[in-house]
């Protein structure tokens, strides 16, 4: 199961749109994918969750994948956060 | 008896008088029933049945506004669908049902779940998503229930404490002769919504509801904020001369609807439409606008997860074309950059986006993107089929700051054109001009293209540093100011000099006063929301060539951008 920590460096952090984004970046991959900021951990496919982790600019979160294309997911998704979900 | 009075604020103009209907908050959901056993397959059943009707209605919602009011307002119900499909919910929703719960309420837990996670957070955008979900999660439960909200089933005035986006959404448009809301204000999304529906809308009128019981008569000005109850004969008279003169007016515009743009000399101007999505065509027609100035290709981008293939953008771009046959319609490629999202782009962030890698910059980094954009275009403009009944293709580039970037994308339009076997004599090309260093290059970008089209909002941003989406700043541009009024008319001149005509294409075009300015300054193109067009052809067909001429003089004459718009305004008395 791989996973890896990147920053959050889009200026309005995971909400709105990038929030959206992301979940259905996540959504397209047929693997599970988890996101995790701090103690908690929740499922990236859902836009929700992912709202509920009240992710902002700077934080650090880690992402993990497990399951069919599990790299291609995993990497797919870092390159994303990273390029600051076009922010 | 002198009517009683109440005050709120103006949230969308126009009269109305006519009893009010007034619209109870929806039913809140009752009480946890523990009454008989559940069978808990029949509730798992009605849950996802439940879900996925929801879907169906507020993706139907949106599809309706995005045809009658376009892509932005259709976006929150996008949005609501997409939490009514969310997984982790639908996963709380059935463990409760596992647990003993009845499908609703198994929908107010999974709901409420999210609701207090979200509440609890000091953000205050997270804060507003919770009123969302409980929006959603009413309308779930209404489905399971079968129960629904009282509409209205004649012509009346619908008083609320507040209106959900859904519930002003489904109203319905022929009945439905204003909104008075309790709450509210004039930027709350019922309030763009009313407006874009065209119904008169008062917003933040305290009291409403206890002063104005059902079926008392109410007479409402969505401009001053004014709300009458129970009006006497000289009040309904007061109206009834308001409604008509609003409704002469309209009758007025709708004479000139199929008239062309020009000045009372009869000097022609084209009066386009911007076009951001589908829904804005059928706007466009109906509005009388001659072709687009500018069409908006990014919503075929921003809300895909991969780039759009050439075939899926043929579609999109035949089919605007389409809708403006012997037309000019003008294509701006993509316009994004590190300020807007697209997954399949990565690129470094950049701290300062409006400076960065952004339009026709993002298209020359990847050349990919531009030529397949390129590619469509052309393969668009000239079907298989022959020769149609289409639009005439133009094509213009945004963000252009120099020479260089024009040359070296005119090349690869060359180079498409030559790999699709497509002339491209036939297709104009053009550049957005909304850099400061664009209008002062006027001279020799106008030499290499056949037409400039200045980007009001853009360049005026640029031209005084001040982001207009920054309330603290954003006051501080002005269009007329003289000498961005002198500017505007040297890009004219240049542009005239090598036979290259003009076009304006920002928010200020849609002001009758400041598009009747840009036609005295030389532009001869204005592209606006839809719904501008016929009050834009209205001003400048009442003055002649040489009376706008005289009042931008006046303009260009004053000391300031306040000063200049009086002038204008005096002049042409």
């Amino acid at each position: 199961m791989p996973s890896k920590t990147v920053t959050l460096t889009n200026p309005t952090g995971l909400h709105a749109r990038p929030a959206a984004v992301f979940a259905k970046a996540a959504a397209a991959h047929p693997c599970a994918v988890t996101v995790a900021k701090g103690e908690r951990t929740v499922n990236a496919k859902s836009v929700l969750s992912v709202l509920t982790l009240d992710c902002h600019q700077g934080d650090e979160l880690t992402i993990a994948t497990d399951g069919e294309g599990e790299d291609t997911a995993l990497d797919e998704l870092v390159a994303l956060v990273e390029s600051g979900i076009g922010e | 008896m002198t009517a009683a009075l109440l005050h709120g604020r103006g949230a969308s103009p126009g009269v109305a008088v006519a009893p009010a209907f007034v619209m109870a908050p929806r039913p809140r959901p009752e009480a946890r029933s523990d009454a008989a056993p559940v069978d808990p397959a029949h509730e798992h059943e009605r849950l996802d049945r439940a879900l996925a009707q929801a879907i169906g209605q507020l993706e139907a919602v949106a599809d309706r506004l995005s045809d009658a009011v376009g892509a932005e307002e259709a976006a929150i119900f996008t949005a609501h669908a997409a939490f009514a499909a969310d997984p982790e919910l639908a996963g709380m929703a059935h463990g409760s049902i596992d647990a003993g719960a009845t499908a609703e309420d198994a929908v107010r837990d999974a709901f409420g779940a999210f609701r207090n996670l979200l509440s609890a957070s000091a953000d205050e955008y997270l804060a507003a998503r919770a009123a969302d979900l409980d929006d959603v999660a009413e309308r779930v439960v209404g489905v399971l229930t079968g129960a629904t909200r009282p509409v209205p089933t004649e012509r009346c005035i619908v008083v609320a404490h507040d209106l959900a986006p859904s519930d002003t959404a489904e109203l319905p448009r022929d009945l439905v002769a204003g909104v008075v809301c309790e709450a509210g204000s004039p930027t709350s999304h019922a309030a763009i919504l009313a407006r874009s529906l065209g119904i008169p809308a008062v917003v933040g009128a305290r009291d409403v509801i206890t002063r104005a019981p059902a079926g008392v008569v109410l007479a409402v000005d969505g401009r001053s904020g004014e709300v009458l109850v129970d009006p006497d004969e000289v009040d309904r008279d007061r109206y009834a001369k308001f409604a008509a003169a609003e409704a002469e007016r309209r009758e007025r515009l709708e004479a000139l609807r199929d008239l062309p743009g020009q000045t009372a000399d009869g000097v022609h101007v084209e009066l386009a439409a911007n076009v951001n999505d589908p829904g804005a065509l059928d706007r466009a027609l109906g509005a009388g606008a001659q072709g687009s100035g500018l069409v908006r290709t990014e919503f075929l981008f921003l809300d895909a997860t991969d780039a759009p293939t050439v075939d899926d953008q043929v579609a999109y771009y035949r089919r605007v074309l389409d809708a403006f046959p012997g037309e000019r319609v003008v294509f701006r490629t993509l316009d994004i950059g590190a300020d807007k999202p697209v997954p399949f782009i990565t690129r470094p962030p950049e701290e300062n986006p409006a400076l960065g890698v952004r339009g026709l910059r993002l298209g020359l980094a990847e050349p990919r993107l531009l030529r397949d954009q390129l590619r469509a275009l052309l393969r668009a403009a000239s079907p298989a089929g022959g020769p149609t009944a289409t639009g005439r293709l133009a094509i213009m580039f945004p963000m252009v700051a120099t020479t260089a970037e024009v040359d070296e994308a005119r090349a690869i339009l060359d180079e498409v054109a030559g790999e699709e076997g497509v002339d491209v004599a036939g297709v104009e090309v053009g550049v957005m001009v909304e850099v400061p260093a664009a209008a002062l290059a006027a001279d020799r970008l106008a030499r290499r293209v056949d037409f400039l089209s200045i980007g009001t909002n853009d360049l005026l941003q640029y031209l005084f540093a001040a982001d207009r989406l920054n309330p603290d700043v954003a006051g501080i541009p002005d269009v007329f100011d003289p000498d961005v009024l002198r500017l505007i008319g040297s890009v004219c001149r240049a542009a005239a000099a090598h036979g290259a005509w003009v076009g304006v294409c920002g928010e200020a075009a849609a002001e009758p006063r400041a598009a009747a300015a840009f036609v005295a300054l030389g532009v001869t193109e204005l592209s606006m929301t839809p719904n501008a067009v016929p009050d834009v052809k209205d001003k400048l067909r009442r003055h002649t060539g040489d009376e706008l001429r005289a009042a931008a003089d006046a303009a260009l004459a004053a000391p300031d951008g306040t000063a200049a718009r009086a002038a204008f305004k005096e002049a042409l008395r």
